[in-house]
């Protein structure tokens, strides 16, 4: 539905906007995140997102259901990185899933190489680094003092101490310190298959082609001693 | 002056032929009134499907009407008027007037069938331009054109490539003096647009809306359908003014859960119009002196737990001429009108004389 008021990303041609939006609705997936919204809001209502950001789930499947192509372009590139996809928006008296069309969108704007999502996500290569190497996210020594001075004196007491205070953990797995756990060779291979046949890793390709291309090499050359590739 | 066993029941639409029907079945003689040249009604004469299942009206109503009028105890007078009246429960004496000629019949007890109209969208100050525009239409001239087995706009013949209904036509407004709910408006609408997607599978359809009212069934049966299967689009926010734009309608009004103003070109409205008491219904109020209940439509006594019986001794009412009614509620009303009017015969039959 067209508007009068001033339109974000005005000067993306239409037809680049349909395309997208094309991708959102045309996902095996879609049809069952979106059946029909009342606006009733409750998804808002039990948003953490939503009481901090300007995000609104409710405004995502609206959206969408009236096929607004400029707005769903605006939500791709400036609202879907504000969700926390905690999915607390599936008690959805309609049974819709506004998380879950977020999580489409966001494969959509990460596939497409979309600048905002570039930027959005430019912090977070560390991140996907150490998940896609090593199959866990924030490792327990990343706690530095200088990275969290809101967090208190004790963030200085526990980096000093790392292993110890790990150690005192009863599950010996998470004796670690690199890692948030032990992860067997055998699972991180399987990881790193599904990564590459499912398309994940390609995904990486149109964020960060650095960061693409080392994290490939090092699962080929894993996958190919395994014999598995 | 000895007890009539008979009850007049006026107005052969579907509360009438359901109370003629219950009342002969029950075995007191009936007659049946009609003002028009046919039994049916509203629905017969304009409705292509019923709602909420979308039969159609004529091949649904031909049983009822078909056992109305071959009934032995149902004597069917159509094309014929109640002008007067005089008595009271047990012996009224009324007037009929068919083609000129008038006749006085008498009855013990009478059931009021004579419904509703549609609201006029022209007559108040709304400014939809049903009068100007020939692609603003109402919910009556949508059905009459699906009775043709089609839905094109009346401007050129050709199917529309986007419709608009605008729901509260005549209904909850103040400044017009109808504060009620229509009551069917949204299912109507809502039905019609399954309809249209049927009819003209590519056009666009909104729904413009202040509070969707589809209680019981009909939320799944027609609102869930229509905004899922058929993905209408149901927009919270009512249109305040339709304009012409070229050959096509401009639409203003505030898409008001997205918080923005909507201008919108459309190839045809639609106006929900509400129901108002029956040219016929107001007759009858006047003929029989039945109080009317604040919103014009004909008093009844005993509400909520009676449903039928008005303040005049002897008059029932069933339907439409009792307030705005879908059509369960309108044949439920016709049986127990029926049930009502028999008994207080049967009472007055066993007082002694």
């Amino acid at each position: 539905m067209q508007q009068p008021m001033k339109q974000a990303y005005a000067d993306v041609p239409v037809e680049e906007k349909t395309r997208l939006y094309r991708e959102v609705v045309q996902d095996a997936r879609f049809d069952t995140y979106l059946y029909g919204c009342y606006e009733c809001g409750i998804c808002v209502a039990a948003c953490p997102s939503a009481r901090f950001y300007d995000f609104s789930p409710r405004k995502i499947a609206q959206a969408l259901a009236r096929e607004d192509v400029d707005l769903v372009y605006e939500q791709m590139n400036d609202d879907v990185w504000n969700c926390s996809q905690c999915f607390s928006c599936l008690r959805c008296p309609r049974g819709n899933n506004p998380g879950g069309l977020i999580t489409i969108m966001r494969e959509v704007a990460v596939n497409n190489g979309l600048r905002t999502t570039k930027e959005a996500l430019a912090g977070y290569t560390r991140i996907i680094y150490k998940i896609m190497t090593t199959g866990t996210q924030v490792s327990p020594d990343m706690l530095q003092e200088d990275a969290f001075p809101d967090w208190g004196p004790q963030v200085k007491e526990v980096a000093d101490h790392l292993a110890v205070w790990r150690r005192a953990l009863p599950p010996e797995t998470m004796h670690t310190t690199a890692l948030s756990w032990e992860v067997e060779e055998r699972t991180m291979r399987e990881l790193y298959a599904i990564w590459k046949w499912t398309g994940t890793l390609d995904m990486i390709a149109q964020l960060d082609e650095g960061l693409h291309d080392i994290m490939e090499e090092i699962m080929d050359d894993a996958l190919e001693d395994s014999g598995i590739a | 002056m000895a007890m009539a066993d008979r009850v007049l029941v006026v107005g052969g639409g579907p509360a009438g032929l359901e109370a003629a029907r219950g009342i002969a079945d029950l075995g007191t003689p009936v007659l049946l009134v009609e003002a028009k040249d046919t039994l049916g009604g509203t629905p017969w004469e304009s409705y292509a499907t019923l709602t909420p299942h979308l039969a159609p009206t004529r091949e649904l109503m031909a049983e009822v009407k078909g056992a109305v009028e071959s009934h032995p105890l149902i004597d069917v007078r159509t094309a014929t008027r109640v002008v007067a009246s005089e008595g009271g429960a047990g012996n009224f004496q009324v007037t009929l007037e068919h083609g000129g000629a008038r006749v006085v019949e008498a009855a013990g007890a009478v059931v009021v069938a004579t419904g509703f109209q549609h609201f006029d969208p022209g007559r108040e100050t709304q400014m939809y331009g049903y009068y100007e525009y020939d692609d603003v239409i109402t919910l009556v001239d949508a059905e009459r054109m699906m009775q043709a087995g089609q839905f094109v706009r009346p401007s050129n013949g050709a199917p529309p490539r986007s419709v608009a209904f605008i729901q509260c036509v005549g209904s909850r407004d103040r400044r017009i003096g109808n504060q009620y709910c229509s009551k069917v408006c949204c299912g109507i609408a809502s039905k019609q647009s399954i309809e249209v997607k049927h009819l003209v599978p590519d056009a666009k359809v909104f729904i413009f809306y202040i509070d969707m009212r589809m209680y019981g069934f009909w939320e799944d049966q027609l609102y869930w359908k229509a905004q899922e299967e058929h993905k209408v689009n149901y927009i919270r926010g009512i249109v305040t003014e339709v304009i012409k734009k070229g050959d096509q309608l401009l639409i203003k009004g505030e898409d008001t859960t997205m918080g923005r103003p909507v201008e919108v070109p459309m190839d045809l409205v639609v106006l929900s119009v509400g129901m108002e008491p029956s040219a016929g219904t107001l007759e009858m109020a006047r003929i029989f002196q039945i109080p009317r209940e604040p919103h014009g439509f004909l008093a009844t006594v005993g509400e909520p737990l009676d449903t039928v019986t008005t303040p005049v001794p002897g008059v029932f009412v069933a339907g439409a001429a009792a307030g705005p009614k879908d059509l369960e509620d309108t044949v439920s009303m016709g049986g127990a009108a029926a049930m009502r009017a028999v008994s207080l015969l049967r009472r007055l039959a066993a007082q002694p004389a």
